[in-house]
């Protein structure tokens, strides 16, 4: 099937387009749920007036000032993890990749400590700061003539490793309520979000999915071996940079208004490449996977009673065991 | 009988680390030729093919694609004019056949035009060429070692270029599909024109398919000509340091080495 709009023309596989029908509408679906249940019991009949109306009442406010704002947000810091995701394991080839393989996430948890204990508070500026310095770092250092998966991949596991033990350093210099406070925000949690972080995600969205798009067709092309891509001359090194640049924006988009929310970066990608098949990097199916995780991860902490847990304790929990059953389906089917 | 050639290496040198590999060689395609380029193992003849397609740096001297040395022009721009298809090439996991051809459009396409009349055409041309047309919407890991090769070779072909650079198509292959191969890349080469070089291990299948054979031996090109003319006796020993009689193929009337 082929796309066409004026001097456009992009072929379109079916099946992806169906299946991005159908998570498009999941991810709606949730995002509605959620914002129709909460401890503030709400009638269905009340949550459209509570939307759109203009009646001033205390649903309409838990609806639109806290309800929603927080699910919108949580839409595009899925959707934003989700794309890293799915880049950075086309372009390293690797579906265990992760922006955490080139210390993103490491570097933002250090930078978000540091900010804290030197300053007493700039917590999103440290983090985006550790993360873009260690991505820095860890590309650097793998760079040789270029920059090759499998070094990249080293070297920010060990950048990571190291970050994480010095997180741990850092966390255990300070007094126990800030160390309580930061081990929530590390976790990643959309808790009393507000329009001006839903204009922070989704204005970032509207700057870097235009270039996403422009950037998925030299991806697809990237995911075979380094002499094919030549071959067919596309230029490598410079490609790399951009998309890792690509990547790494995304992510310190998301770790600035959720924190460093584990494991959607991770899950998002192979669970969209499980559903859409045909071995392309599904960038656009990653981000409605996300989105559909973090929206159900958050939706979770708000249910759990009395405490308030940070929703990258979900993350995990809900993304793991769907990435397992879609495995475990493929390979009953032979697929490996 | 030929014309000028297009592609020419002159005088490229090429070290891996302190090794040198290929050490101030000179060599020209022939124009609309088969060229096989043979010779022992670390002998450097992949690393020829890899430098006449730009995949390898050279250290010193150039690689000229039609008068013009060929890192002075565009990857793209050369990617229109020149296909290889490199040893061991990897694709994702899943990609089916079509979708695998389809990718050797890329240097016609552009992000905003990825699909195009002359695209579809190429591929079906490609798919048809290759016999891979029933076999499309299979992922390539399902294929056999030979259909996969096959496949390969059909990316290379919808790239639509010139010249076509093969580095050791038919290694796993057994005798059958090697034959099977080779009599595809001969016929792609006599039906269209093209001009084909091919790294080969086996000296009788290359004397058998090629027009020109390149032998190289420690970096430097040490026999080029019809197989007839070039492959002796005294050649094979030379190249290989094989002691051999060679024969006359009762068959196909081309030198047939039989080592000793």
């Amino acid at each position: 099937m082929i796309l066409r709009l004026a001097t456009l023309s992009v072929p379109v596989s079916g099946r992806a387009l169906r299946s991005a029908c159908a998570l498009g509408l999941c991810a709606a679906a949730v995002a509605l749920l959620a914002l129709w249940v909460g401890h503030y019991p709400l009638a269905l009949a009340q949550l459209f007036p509570a939307i759109a109306g203009d009646l001033g009442d205390v649903a309409q406010m838990v609806v639109r000032d806290h309800r929603l704002p927080r699910i919108l947000c949580a839409l595009g810091v899925g959707a934003g993890f989700g794309m890293a995701g799915a880049i950075f394991q086309t372009l390293l080839r690797n579906p265990l990749a992760s922006p955490d393989v080139i210390g993103f996430n490491g570097g933002a948890s250090c930078g978000a400590l540091l900010a804290i204990i030197l300053t007493g508070g700039h917590v999103v500026a440290g983090a985006l700061l550790g993360g873009l310095a260690s991505a820095a770092l860890v590309i650097g250092l793998a760079w040789r003539d270029g920059l090759q998966p499998y070094r990249l991949i080293l070297v920010g596991i060990g950048a990571s490793l190291t970050l994480s033990a010095l997180g741990d350093l850092l966390m255990s210099r300070m007094d126990v309520l800030t160390a309580a406070d930061m081990a929530k925000w590390l976790i990643g949690t959309l808790a009393s979000r507000d329009w001006q972080d839903v204009a922070l995600i989704w204005g970032g969205l509207a700057v870097l999915g235009p270039v996403v798009l422009w950037a998925s067709f030299p991806l697809a092309r990237l995911s075979m071996s380094d002499d094919v891509t030549t071959g067919l001359g596309l230029a490598l090194t410079p490609l790399r940079l951009g998309l890792s640049a690509i990547g790494v924006g995304l992510v310190a988009l998301a770790v600035s208004v959720a924190g460093p929310l584990p494991f959607v970066a991770f899950v998002s990608g192979p669970i969209a490449r499980c559903i859409t098949g045909g071995g392309r990097p599904a960038i656009g199916a990653a981000a409605l996977v996300g989105a559909l995780v973090v929206t159900l991860a958050d939706l979770a902490a708000r249910m759990v009673p009395l405490v308030h847990l940070p929703a990258g304790v979900f993350t995990a929990l809900i993304g793991a065991p769907v990435l397992m059953w879609l495995l475990v389906v493929q390979f009953r089917k032979g697929r490996f | 009988m030929t014309q000028s050639a297009r592609l020419v290496a002159q005088g490229i040198t090429v070290s891996f680390g302190q090794r040198p590999v290929l050490k101030d060689l000179d060599v020209a395609l022939p124009t609309g030729q088969l060229t096989a380029i043979i010779g022992p193992n670390a002998s450097g003849k992949s690393t020829l093919l890899r430098a006449l397609a730009r995949l390898q740096p050279v250290a010193s001297g150039q690689v000229v694609l039609d008068g013009k040395a060929i890192h002075r022009q565009g990857s793209r721009a050369v990617a229109r004019k020149l296909a290889i298809l490199p040893q061991s090439p990897t694709a994702p996991e899943g990609l089916s056949v079509r979708d695998l051809v389809i990718r050797g459009r890329t240097p016609h396409q552009s992000v905003l035009r990825q699909w195009s009349g002359a695209d579809a055409h190429a591929v079906e041309q490609a798919l048809a060429a290759t016999g891979l047309a029933a076999l499309a919407d299979r992922p390539l890991d399902a294929l056999s070692g030979g259909q996969r090769q096959r496949a390969w070779i059909a990316m290379a072909l919808a790239q639509d270029t010139d010249i076509l650079l093969l580095d050791e198509p038919t290694t796993y292959l057994d005798l059958p599909h090697q034959i099977e191969l080779l009599s595809l890349v001969r016929a792609l080469n006599r039906d269209t024109g093209r001009t084909v070089a091919t790294v080969l291990h086996d000296i009788n299948l290359a004397a058998r398919f090629a027009d020109t054979i390149l032998a190289v031996r420690d970096g430097a090109v040490c026999l080029q000509g019809p197989p007839e003319q070039v492959i002796t006796e005294a050649s094979i020993q030379q190249v290989f340091s094989l002691p051999c009689r060679v024969i006359k193929d009762p068959v196909h009337g081309t030198p047939h080495v039989i080592p000793l």
